[in-house]
This record gives C-alpha cells, sequence and structure tokens, in this order.
C-alpha cells in the first residue's frame, strides 16, 4: 500500500515527540568537558616556565608570540606570552613539547569574542608579572659573575685593531619573532 | 515554428544542497539536464604547500581539514605514509587503536551523508535523527583526543594518547546502540516511498563509466565491483578483522544509499573485532624528535570514508617534505557528476551531488 512507508515513519516521530528529550537549554545548563578536551586559553605554570621556547616552535602555525629577558643571573624568564588565538588550530602540539609539561588548556569552550584584537591573549596574569619582578630584583641584588670572553688559541697578526667583544647586555629584552 | 533554446543555470556556490561551495554550472533545456559542470576551488587552501613548508609531525593536524568530516581517516592516511618513508615500525596496539577511531569514524560520515541526503530531498527529519547518534561518536573522540572535529589523534608513530577504559567500554555501548538506530532509520527512510522513489532507478551508472571516471570508494562499489582498499591492499591489521565488502547492483542512487547504510554495520562488525582483540603494548613507536626521513618518495593509500585516499610524499633528506599530493577521492568522483546528472530532471540533480558525497574541503583540499 502505498504510504504505508510514510505512515510507520510519522510513528517513529511521534513516539520521539512524546519521550525523552535529546537537547540541553545550552546558556543554562553546560555539559562538562572531559580531561583531555582541547580549548579555550593557554595556562602557563610560571614558576616552573624555563623559558624555553618549545612551545613556539613547535607551533605550525606560529601562533605563540614571546619575548624573553635575561635576569642578572643569566636566567630566561618570560615577559610576554601572547597566544594568538585566531592563527591557533589547537593541535595540543605546544603542550606536548613543554619541557616541563607546565602549559594546559583552562577547558573554557565560550571563546568567541566581539573584536579581533581579543584574539590575542596575553597568558601571564598580573601575579606572574609580580613573581617575575621580585625575581628580577633578587637576582640583581646577587648577580652572576660575568663570563671571561676566552682567549683566541693561536694569535693571529690582525691587520686592523679588532672590535673589543660585547659584554653580555644584562636586562635586554629580546623579542622572539616567528621563524617564517 | 518557434523552437526551444538551452540556457545555463549556475547551481551554487552558494546552495544550501550543494554540501559547501560548489559551484554547478548546469546546460539546461526546460527542466531536463544536458550538462553538469562542476568548479571547483572556492575552497582552496593550499594544504599541500603547507604541507611543504611544516615538518612532518606538524603537518599532521592540516590533515585533519582535507575531509573533515573523517579527520581520523585523513591523519591515518598521512601517518602511514610519513612511517613508510621513515621506515618507522607501529606498535600493534597503537594499529588496533587506529583501526577503532577510523572506523568509527567512518560510522560517523556516514551518518553524515545519510542526513544529509534525506535533508537535500525534504526530509529534515532525518538528518535531526542521523546527528543525534553521531553525537555520540563525536564525544567518544572528545573522551580520547579533546576534540569533536579535528583530532590530530593519530600521530606518525602511533597515536597521541592511550585510550581509557572508560573510551572502550561507552564504544562497546554505542556499538549495541547501532543496530537500534539503524533500524529507525529503516523505518523513517528507508520504507519511505518518496524518498524511495526520488532514488530508485536515478543517476544510473554502469560499471565501465565510473571505473574510466576513476570513481571509488562508495560510489564504485554501487555499481557493483567490490574495490575496498581495505581487502585490496590488506594494510594496517584489516586483514585480521572479518568483514564483507557491501557492493549494489544497479549503480543508481538507492544502490549508493545503501551501501553507505550497509557499510555502517560491517564498520561496527570491525570496531567490536578490534575491542575485543585489543592487545596489550606500547601505544606509540619511539619517533626521533626531529625526524628526517632518507630521500626518496612514497605513494601510500589507504580506504579513506569516500574513496582511496593517497598520499604521495616526496622527501629530499631534510625535515620537511619537499612535494605532497594528495589523491582525493571527493575530487575524483566529481568527474562523475556530469554523467549522473545527465538526461534526469534538476531536481535530481540535487540527489546526484548528495550521492557522491562530496566534501568541498577535501575537493578543492
Amino acid at each position: 500500500m502505498f504510504g504505508k512507508g510514510l505512515i510507520t515513519g510519522m510513528r517513529v516521530t511521534l513516539k520521539h515527540f512524546f519521550g525523552k528529550k535529546e537537547t540541553f537549554c545550552y546558556p543554562e545548563e553546560k555539559l562538562p568537558m572531559p580531561e583531555r578536551f582541547r580549548g579555550g586559553h593557554l595556562v602557563i605554570d610560571y614558576k616552573k616556565c624555563i623559558a624555553c621556547q618549545l612551545c613556539s616552535m613547535a607551533c605550525p602555525n606560529q601562533a605563540i608570540e614571546l619575548k624573553v629577558v635575561t635576569d642578572a643571573q643569566r636566567k630566561r624568564h618570560l615577559t610576554s606570552y601572547i597566544h594568538h588565538m585566531g592563527r591557533c588550530m589547537f593541535c595540543d602540539l605546544c603542550i606536548e613539547n613543554c619541557a616541563i609539561h607546565g602549559l594546559h588548556w583552562d577547558q573554557n569552550y565560550e571563546i568567541s569574542a566581539y573584536t579581533r584584537d581579543a584574539f590575542d591573549y596575553e597568558v601571564l596574569t598580573d601575579d606572574d608579572r609580580q613573581y617575575l619582578k621580585e625575581v628580577m630584583e633578587a637576582a640583581a641584588a646577587n648577580p652572576a659573575p660575568p663570563i671571561v670572553p676566552k682567549k683566541p688559541a693561536a694569535p693571529k697578526p690582525a691587520e686592523a685593531p679588532k672590535p673589543e667583544p660585547k659584554k653580555p647586555e644584562e636586562n635586554k629584552e629580546t623579542e622572539v619573532k616567528p621563524n617564517e | 515554428m518557434a523552437g526551444t533554446e538551452t540556457y545555463t543555470l549556475n547551481m551554487g556556490p552558494q546552495h544550501p544542497s550543494t554540501h559547501g561551495v560548489l559551484r554547478v554550472q548546469l546546460e539546461l533545456d526546460g527542466e531536463n539536464i544536458l550538462s553538469a559542470k562542476p568548479i571547483m576551488g572556492y575552497l582552496h587552501r593550499g594544504i599541500e604547500k603547507l604541507l611543504e613548508s611544516r615538518t612532518y609531525v606538524q603537518g599532521v593536524p592540516y590533515t585533519d581539514r582535507l575531509d573533515y568530516v573523517s579527520s581520523m581517516n585523513n591523519n591515518f592516511g598521512f601517518c602511514r605514509a610519513v612511517e613508510e618513508l621513515a621506515g618507522i615500525e607501529v606498535p600493534e596496539r597503537a594499529e588496533y587503536i587506529r583501526v577503532i577511531v577510523a572506523e568509527l569514524n567512518r560510522i560517523a560520515s556516514h551518518l553524515v551523508f545519510i542526513g544529509s541526503l534525506a535533508i537535500d530531498l525534504g526530509a529534515s527529519t532525518g538528518m535531526l535523527y542521523t546527528f543525534r547518534d553521531r553525537e555520540e561518536i563525536l564525544d567518544l573522540f572528545n573522551l580520547v583526543c579533546g576534540a569533536r572535529m579535528t583530532f590530530h589523534y593519530i600521530r606518525v608513530g602511533g597515536v597521541n594518547r592511550d585510550v581509557q577504559p572508560e573510551f572502550i567500554e561507552k564504544t562497546y555501548k554505542f556499538l549495541e546502540h547501532v543496530p537500534v538506530f539503524m533500524e529507525e532509520y529503516k523505518k523513517i527512510l528507508l520504507g519511505n516511498e518518496i524518498f524511495m522513489s526520488r532514488l530508485k532507478g536515478i543517476s544510473k551508472m554502469s560499471k565501465e563509466t565510473a571505473l574510466s571516471h576513476n570513481m571509488t570508494g562508495p560510489n564504485i562499489r554501487a555499481t557493483g565491483i567490490p574495490y575496498d582498499i581495505r581487502k585490496v591492499d590488506g594494510y594496517s591489521v584489516y586483514p585480521r578483522f572479518d568483514f564483507n565488502v557491501v557492493t549494489g547492483k544497479n549503480g543508481d542512487n538507492w544502490d549508493r544509499f545503501n551501501v553507505r547504510y550497509n557499510e555502517i554495520f560491517e564498520s561496527a562488525k570491525i570496531v567490536r573485532q578490534a575491542l575485543d582483540g585489543l592487545p596489550e603494548g606500547p601505544f606509540m613507536a619511539k619517533v626521533p624528535k626531529v625526524l628526517r626521513p632518507p630521500k626518496g618518495e612514497v605513494f601510500s593509500r589507504t580506504e579513506g570514508t569516500r574513496g582511496e585516499l593517497g598520499f604521495y610524499i616526496v622527501s629530499d633528506g631534510s625535515t620537511k617534505p619537499y612535494r605532497v599530493h594528495i589523491r582525493r577521492p571527493s575530487f575524483v568522483n566529481m568527474q562523475g557528476l556530469n554523467d549522473m546528472c545527465r538526461g534526469y530532471l534538476i531536481g535530481d540533480s540535487v540527489a546526484a551531488f548528495s550521492a557522491i558525497d562530496p566534501l568541498m574541503g577535501e575537493v578543492d583540499c
């Protein structure tokens, strides 16, 4: 009989009409995300970070922009960690490459924003900056001995007077540009 | 006496039933289609070139963006090619996990096919049911790799992380659910007279035409040729599993639908066998941090959801591939569109696009 299949289909629909709802009322009800969920903003364990820049180098899309400073004890610290979320693919390679396992996601999936500038997210918090200030001051109070430049093994007959070896400049901010 | 004139109609690129930004130039005589010419390139992102400027490991997330409905299969294909090039031996557990996730992704992709075919033919209810069940698979993937679309789970040398016991348990639960929801689709779609008459006998294609267009995947199996790379090549651990290659008879849209419908059962069978036989051991091979495959070239093919997915990689011994070419099944299958549309009515062209199941991310690459 033509139309029998239609009626069978309608019966299924009707059953679901009175059955259990499959959907959530999203903004009021939120689904919990699993532990491995990749998404949201990056969170860094600043006290553990050694500013090795491996995360920035592992990124396939140059989404991580770092600024690194060297303190008086010749230890590197981050002064700025900008996550360009517009470029980010959330591929997790930065987190997997972290040498100290100090990088993870905050698992927030509501990361939409009104402006494009809002996607350049600064990962470091005010607490991190305060910590950096303290560390820098502590290092300045107790500086490491300056590096003595090694003398060349065999003195060559110099035609022109050589420029003096540059002293390592302290507190110089170096910007790490993503390698193009 | 006044004669009739043909006219050209541009269907797309912004057309809801072209699955993305495909433009089809239809040559019409009244309502009859004289020719259909697919015009691609609206979603071209240059993924092949992007892969050439990234290291092998960094390239894997880009393959997610090819066929974004079945990313696992793309990851699988690319990683297999790189492993063959670099001579990396993948642990057995990793192979099993790969097969499990790839087949689950095949089910998810076929569910999208059924849903989008239904909505293209005007049955929006059918789409909602399939997307509801696809959600279960996406939740499984979210659990195991933390993403719902672009997984980046299969890596060069194995998989990213080991599967949790929770994942295995939930996958078993999902497999028990498969016959239940398939029965529901049967009631809603397969028995529906309108659905049947829109598909049966439409866009017929002979074996010879399909072969001459180099069609692969469910599209060629619908014409009756049992061509499945999983059987033909027997790559990975597929030879250990018992499954059938589903084929059609007539090569019409109804067969294309039925092949995919029945392939869901076969994939579920593979997943169950793989879960039962999941061995213990490492899930990742030892891959050097800086991967420098020796000089040479490789062409590796796998059975993607839409057909034969091939990766051709040339290595010059450095950290980045010298050349990558991707044989995308959707792109090749699109060549059959003209033969599938010619002689049928304009309303059937929508069914023909859907039945090819092209994905614009893969067509334009």
